[in-house]
């Protein structure tokens, strides 16, 4: 028996001034599930995960995460509900080693108040959040490389560390733009692993991805975007075939 | 333990030192001590928060002028003129960092500068009660259980309110608010997008470090037993700015170092080229800025790394 | 009435000085999104640029004014070459700029310091004590409409505002990036050494007349607003009427009276930050 819809999206819509870059989509994404989302450039993927996530405000719709409408919260209130995402461009902080980035995502869960820092008291906790960390860099792959600085990391260990961020802040839904952009092929089967592993954990995945090849294995259902509407969804091998995606993305890799 | 044994240590050795210098020795020593106090507590305004604020040394010139006129002026009970100090201290910075908070761009910046200018125009027009241009003068630090405390004791009392300054600090920045500051300095869009409450960072990076400034304020009152306007005006906000550039944002060690380098080399300078030393200060920054970005520090490690 | 007259030239001629600081701040935060408080500091360059060629060698005035617009647009170009061009061009964050240029603030106020003596300088009026109050008002139109149809008329202009709208795109659309930002560097400091000179006969040029004059340029800035090339001359000119008929009628030491501005800005940052004009 399929698990209840964790995300519930109905008549989202953004407009940037005269773009419409999503229309009315409406979807939902169960625990456990890896839901994926593909369409052209310009598709309004990126948009899609701006609004769920409250980094853009929507200008029209519904979107209920847990039965809970979340749409107009803060960005940050999103995240501690269990909402996190990865960047399509890397985005780390430069600032800090491997394992402080991976921290930031676990702000959320950390229970201590600001007096318990200043008093001392809130150490034990840091070293228990570290050592998950750790074990989070660990499970995506940056074993050996906790405390580098994020400047020396390749491009797709960058990838990893969004990955680990995004996962420390223990999510329920978690948000992945276009993580095998630019992978080799090695690197996307480890990925399509980790994405996996995660999903296993019962954590719902919505996942944006470009490259079929990579999608369609690991996703249970599918979503095709194209000028912000969604024009198709469905098991993946009906996607495949389905006449309307093989015109948006043959269409628009012609003309591209 | 053996972190509280190097405490203890540091405690003992900046303390005892204060006892082998001379009177004039001492002054220079205690006003080294309060300047690398302000730095560490400006550098995690700025260099960890990345928040630039000019209002820094006016939230000293707050805490001191604050303590001397509950004590003085209104003869309270000191632990409330120093509680009332800090009361005052945090209530002007939620003013300021609340609004600015919501903003983007350089509106701290110029709502700071906004603020340090109208606390010396409240000074100098204060009348009796900040005694005006002139400031206050002929007090003392009242007697504390029977006691008061003077000479390098003195000094003692500001090793110890740097080092607390020092380890409140050290403790927040190993912290998730350490991190927070940092993540909302580097890219408060995605630190956001991690859960971190980017305006409430800001408002409390900004509170916590002016009350601290402010504290030492207090502690300064009791330096030169007088506070008067100029002390606390723009030119030392900018000062402070420098020090932590000049050693290397974002690090403690680069606070205490440029705060220290800063504040000595006018004793060097001034016989060779009078006041002109802030001619240097400047040239210094901005090659800083130019060619180390982080500071001095920063060139250690380059150093080290690649000797 | 008379009195009363007196008081709307003299404001007026004082916010036209606020408000040609606030174009200066303008005319590079636009493009660059830096805030440069060196303007003060290039006010009284100008200031003692004045000294030296009017009151010192005693140029004539039209002469010596157009020496000193020019020193001061090769000024604002130098800037430029030191203190922000390396750090954009290596990405550094805006930051960078901005604290360079804080350090150049003190560079310039110190080198004036050691160049000079420490008292005021004097500076020749233009057409006599009587009518300064209208060379200023009447200079600073002039500049106001020049850039005014400039971003108006211009194709160069257009390309000013391309780039303070986005960057990245202004640069596709093949802007050059750093030649604007030189220009609208020259020409701020132009702008604020302008404003300088024609302040100095009344205060005296001074190496500390530089922060004060950087505070109300940009609370002008602030009040009128970052969106538009008008919104800087009427915030300066607003700004000048509040100090003005604080310090004549209201019932408060003089004192108190300078601290107005500096509240009008707080309230302005806290209740209007976009300023009271809007970019269109
Ligand atoms: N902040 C913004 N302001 C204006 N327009 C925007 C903004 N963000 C996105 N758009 C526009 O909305 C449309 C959808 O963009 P979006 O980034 O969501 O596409 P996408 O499907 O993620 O594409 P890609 O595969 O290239 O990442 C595009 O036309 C884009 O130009
Ligand atoms: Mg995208």
């Amino acid at each position: 028996m399929p698990s209840a819809a964790i995300l519930e999206v109905r008549g989202l819509t953004k407009r940037f001034g005269g773009l419409t870059a999503v229309s009315s989509l409406g979807f939902e994404v169960r625990e456990g599930e890896i839901l994926g989302m593909i369409g052209p450039n310009g598709a309004g993927k990126s948009t899609t995960f701006n609004l769920i996530a409250g980094t853009y405000a929507a200008t029209q719709g519904e979107v209920r995460f847990a039965g809970e409408q979340i749409l107009g919260l803060p960005p940050h209130r999103i995240a501690a509900r269990g909402v996190m995402r990865t960047f399509q461009h890397n985005r780390p902080f430069g600032g800090m080693p491997v394992i402080d980035n991976v921290l930031v995502g676990a702000h959320t869960r950390f229970a201590s108040g600001l007096w318990a820092v200043v008093g001392g008291r809130a150490l034990r906790e840091e070293t228990q959040r570290r050592k998950r960390a750790a074990e989070l860099i660990e499970f995506v792959g940056l074993g050996e490389l906790p405390h580098a600085d994020v400047a020396t990391l390749s491009f797709g260990q960058g990838r990893l560390l969004e990955i680990a961020r995004a996962l420390a802040g223990e999510p329920r839904l978690l948000l992945f733009d276009e993580p095998a952009a630019g992978l080799t092929l090695a690197e996307c089967e480890r990925l399509a692993g980790i994405i996996r592993g995660i999903a296993a954990r019962g954590i719902a995945v919505l996942l944006i991805e470009h490259d079929m090849h990579f999608l369609l294995p690991l996703a249970q259902r599918v979503a095709v975007l194209n000028f912000g509407v969604k024009i198709a969804d469905g098991l993946p091998e009906q996607i495949r075939n389905h006449p309307a995606v093989l015109e948006a993305y043959l269409g628009s890799h012609a003309a591209a | 333990m053996s972190s509280l044994l190097r405490w203890l240590g540091a405690a003992l050795l900046l303390a005892g030192a204060a006892f082998l210098l001379s009177d004039y020795h001492n002054d220079v020593y205690r006003k080294l001590l309060l300047w690398v106090t302000l730095a560490l507590s400006y550098n995690f305004l700025f260099g960890i928060c990345g928040q630039i604020a000019f209002s820094h040394f006016a939230f000293y010139g707050i805490g001191a002028y604050s303590v001397v006129i509950f004590l003085f002026q209104f003869h309270l009970p000191f632990p409330l003129a120093i509680l009332l100090g800090i009361a005052l201290c945090i209530l002007f910075a939620l003013a300021v960092a609340i609004p600015s908070a919501r903003l983007e761009g350089f509106y701290l910046a110029l709502a700071t500068l906004a603020l340090a200018q109208l606390f010396i125009v409240v000074l100098n027009e204060g009348g009796a009660v900040t005694g005006g241009p002139g400031g206050l003068a002929n007090y003392k630090l009242p007697e504390f259980l029977g006691t008061r405390i003077r000479g390098p004791w003195y000094t003692a009392v500001i090793v110890l309110l740097l080092l607390g300054t020092l380890a409140v600090l050290w403790r927040l920045d190993r912290s998730w608010f350490g991190r927070a500051c940092r993540a909302v300095r580097d890219n408060p869009e995605v630190a956001a997008a991690m859960g971190v409450d980017v305006a409430r960072t800001k408002v409390t990076a900004f509170t916590l470090t002016s009350a601290l400034a402010g504290i030492a304020g207090m502690v300064y009152a009791f330096v030169d037993n007088t506070v008067n306007p100029p002390i606390f005006g723009l030119d030392n906000a900018f000062l402070l700015l420098f020090m932590v550039i000049v050693g290397g944002a974002g690090r403690h060690a680069g606070a205490i170092i440029g705060a220290a380098l800063l504040f000595l080399v006018p004793f060097v300078l001034s016989p060779l080229i009078g006041h002109h030393h802030v001619l240097v200060f400047g040239v210094l920054v901005v090659a800083a800025i130019l060619l180390q970005p982080r500071g001095l520090v920063g060139l250690y490690d380059a150093i080290r790394r690649h000797p | 009435m008379q009195d009363f007259l007196e008081l709307t030239v003299s404001a007026a001629a004082s916010g036209c000085i606020y408000g040609l600081i606030a174009l200066a701040y303008l005319l590079m935060i636009r493009p660059t999104g830096i805030i440069n408080f060196a303007v003060g500091e290039w006010a009284m360059v100008g200031a003692f640029g004045g000294y030296l060629l009017l009151s010192k060698f005693e140029w004539p005035y039209p002469l010596g004014m157009a020496a000193v617009l020019v020193f001061m647009l090769v000024i604002g170009w130098l800037t430029e070459r030191i203190a922000v061009r390396p750090l954009v061009e290596r990405g550094a964050p805006l930051l960078a700029p901005i604290l360079a240029l804080l350090g150049m603030l003190v560079v310039f106020r110190e080198a004036i310091s050691v160049s000079f003596a420490p008292d005021p300088h004097p500076v020749p009026y233009a057409l006599g004590i009587q009518r300064q109050s209208f060379f200023i008002i009447a200079v600073t139109s002039v500049v106001f409409i020049g850039v005014w149809l400039f971003f108006e008329r211009t194709i160069a202009g257009k390309s000013f505002e391309a780039v303070a709208i986005h960057r990245r795109a202004a640069a596709l659309m093949g802007i050059n990036l750093s030649r604007v930002t030189a220009l609208s560097f020259a020409a701020g400091a132009g702008a604020a050494g302008l404003a300088g000179l024609l302040v100095s006969p009344n205060v005296s040029a001074h190496y500390l007349m530089g922060v004060p004059l950087a505070i109300q340029g940009f609370t002008a800035l602030v009040i009128g607003g970052v969106g538009r090339v008008e919104g800087a001359l009427l915030g300066g000119l607003l700004l000048a009427f509040a100090e003005q008929l604080t310090v004549r009628y209201a019932p408060i030491p003089a004192g108190y009276a300078q601290g107005v501005p500096l509240l009008l800005l707080m309230l302005f940052l806290l209740l209007r930050p976009t300023g009271l004009l809007r970019a269109k």
